[in-house]
């Protein structure tokens, strides 16, 4: 019991640290990515090529000024930015990241609970993010915040639908909700090889869901100054950048997990395997935004329902018909 | 547990009375939400995990969200008073008399209750109660489930031509 709590917490610590500071080096990889793609060198003043940049960014933001509106809802303006960290920092608590190990003869699972229902779990959690925006937006009482609060809330609850239904198929071949279950189906076969379709349905719809480009109406620069969180700064506004890269190391690592085999892979550690694989669909996440130009505002909605949701439906559907013919 | 119970309980008490009590409707949309979740802890006591993502996901996910974005859209200031309307009288009072009613009829018939037919406390320990509910949903309870679903179709189809309107 007491080895069961230790071992527990200290997984947790783990995790709670490497999100946080994958969050933060994040910003720095963006940069040097999005240098890379426009030929430029990005940020390398800080530390050996811009190493320490994102803590000399974090250092900044934590001793500017903290403004908070006059007209603005105070409570509510405080909350909503840690309303955004909650949920990502909790969706880790279901992803299995390494095969079980041995500590002193007993067995611990890489993973910080396998609950029965875990992609449940994360569905119902990444459906809350949506509250750090919309509460935000309303509470700065600005134009702005309000406007790009609407236009979120309107697309992120056009994309979720997709998001789910894209992952119905995984959990059809899989027959089971708990994350690690589905990876140890997939040990012989990634579940990309039977569901490509609802791996790119889902690739998208999550980037959406993420407000990036070239999604980000929400926070379109050019006509809406910065969206939500215009009336944010310091620490405040870091929470909510935080929130995005969590949840960019998050939905990769959802993809991984239901896709790509999880942990599964010859030779090398699991635990590494599993961050290989993360790393690379977050590569892809930002290759994403530095190569596609921002959605008007009915091509996104076209996309999301008449396009992704129909084909996440046929994908259902031909599922089905598939495993039902093959006699599974 | 029974301590946990109390805590859910409490929070949940507290939010549905601030629901009706706060005069900023959002504020009162986010306290449905809070509402929302104590409830879901209290699938989790029963043991019953499914139920507790599906109002998660389902309530404080997808419903609240369209409460929130509505009061968002139609810029809501706080509200001018009550409104008091015989009829919403009226109906609150029926309302409120049956939910008693109902709560009583519960208490009254509570008791230890075993899972009754092929389904005993191990088998569900064992099998996970996700796949007990999915399995009767569509085998036993196939009817009623399709009429449910029939009836959300109407409801959606509705909605759209409605707003074509």
């Amino acid at each position: 019991m007491i080895f069961w709590l230790i071992t527990t917490l200290v997984k947790i610590l783990i995790i709670f640290g490497v999100l946080l500071l994958a969050a933060a080096y994040l910003t720095l990889l963006e940069r040097k990515v999005a240098a890379r793609i426009q030929n430029r060198l990005g940020p390398m003043e800080a530390g050996f090529h811009g190493l320490l940049q994102p803590i000399a960014d974090g250092i900044k933001l934590f001793f500017k000024e903290d403004i908070v509106p006059a007209d603005a809802n105070k409570i509510l303006f405080i909350l909503a930015p840690i309303v955004v960290v909650i949920p990502v920092l909790t969706t880790f608590a279901v992803i299995p990241f390494g095969a079980p190990i041995k500590i002193f003869g007993h067995i611990v699972p890489l993973q910080i609970t396998n609950v029965n229902i875990g992609i449940l779990f994360i569905l119902a959690l990444s459906s809350l993010g949506i509250y750090g925006v919309v509460i935000g937006g309303w509470a700065s009482n600005s134009k702005y915040s309000l406007l790009g609060a609407i236009r979120t809330v309107a697309q992120m609850i056009s994309y979720e639908l997709s998001l789910v239904l894209s992952i119905i198929g995984v959990i059809m071949i899989a027959g089971n909700l708990s994350l690690a279950q589905i990876v140890s189906s997939q040990a012989h076969m990634w579940f990309i090889v039977y569901q490509p379709i609802g791996f790119l349905i889902y690739l998208i719809a999550s980037t959406a869901e993420m407000n990036r480009v070239p999604f980000d109406l929400g926070e379109a620069e050019g006509e809406l100054v910065a969206g939500f969180h215009t009336e944010y700064s310091s620490m405040k506004f870091a929470f909510y950048f935080i929130g995005e890269y969590g949840q960019i190391v998050v939905n990769a690592a959802i993809i991984t997990t239901l896709f790509l085999g999880g942990w599964e892979g010859p030779f090398l550690p699991s635990v590494l395997w599993f961050v290989i694989k993360v790393f690379l669909v977050i590569l892809i996440y930002l290759w994403f935004r530095w190569t596609y130009p921002r959605l008007r505002y009915d091509e996104l909605m076209d996309l999301g329902w008449k396009i992704l949701l129909p084909l996440s439906l046929a994908n259902i559907v031909v599922t089905g018909f598939i495993m039902v013919l093959l006699g599974k | 547990m029974e301590a946990l119970f109390y805590i859910f309980s409490i929070i949940a008490i507290f939010s549905a009375l601030m629901v009706i009590s706060v005069k900023n409707p959002l504020t009162s949309a986010l306290y449905i939400i809070l509402c929302f979740f104590a409830l879901a802890g209290f699938y989790i006591l029963l043991n019953m995990q499914f139920l507790a993502a599906m109002q998660i996901l389902v309530y404080a996910g997808a419903i609240a969200v369209i409460i929130v974005l509505a009061i968002m859209l139609l810029n809501l200031a706080k509200t001018k008073g009550a409104i008091k309307d015989f009829h919403q009288l009226v109906i609150g009072i029926i309302a409120v008399g049956l939910l008693f009613l109902e709560v009583i009829l519960y208490i009254d018939a509570a008791g230890e209750k075993k899972p009754t037919g092929i389904y005993t406390n191990a088998i569900i320990n064992k099998v996970g109660n996700t796949q007990i509910i999915g399995e009767f949903l569509f085998t036993k309870y196939v009817f009623p489930f399709e009429v449910a679903s029939i009836l959300l179709l109407v409801a959606v189809i509705g909605a759209y031509i409605f707003a074509k309107k």
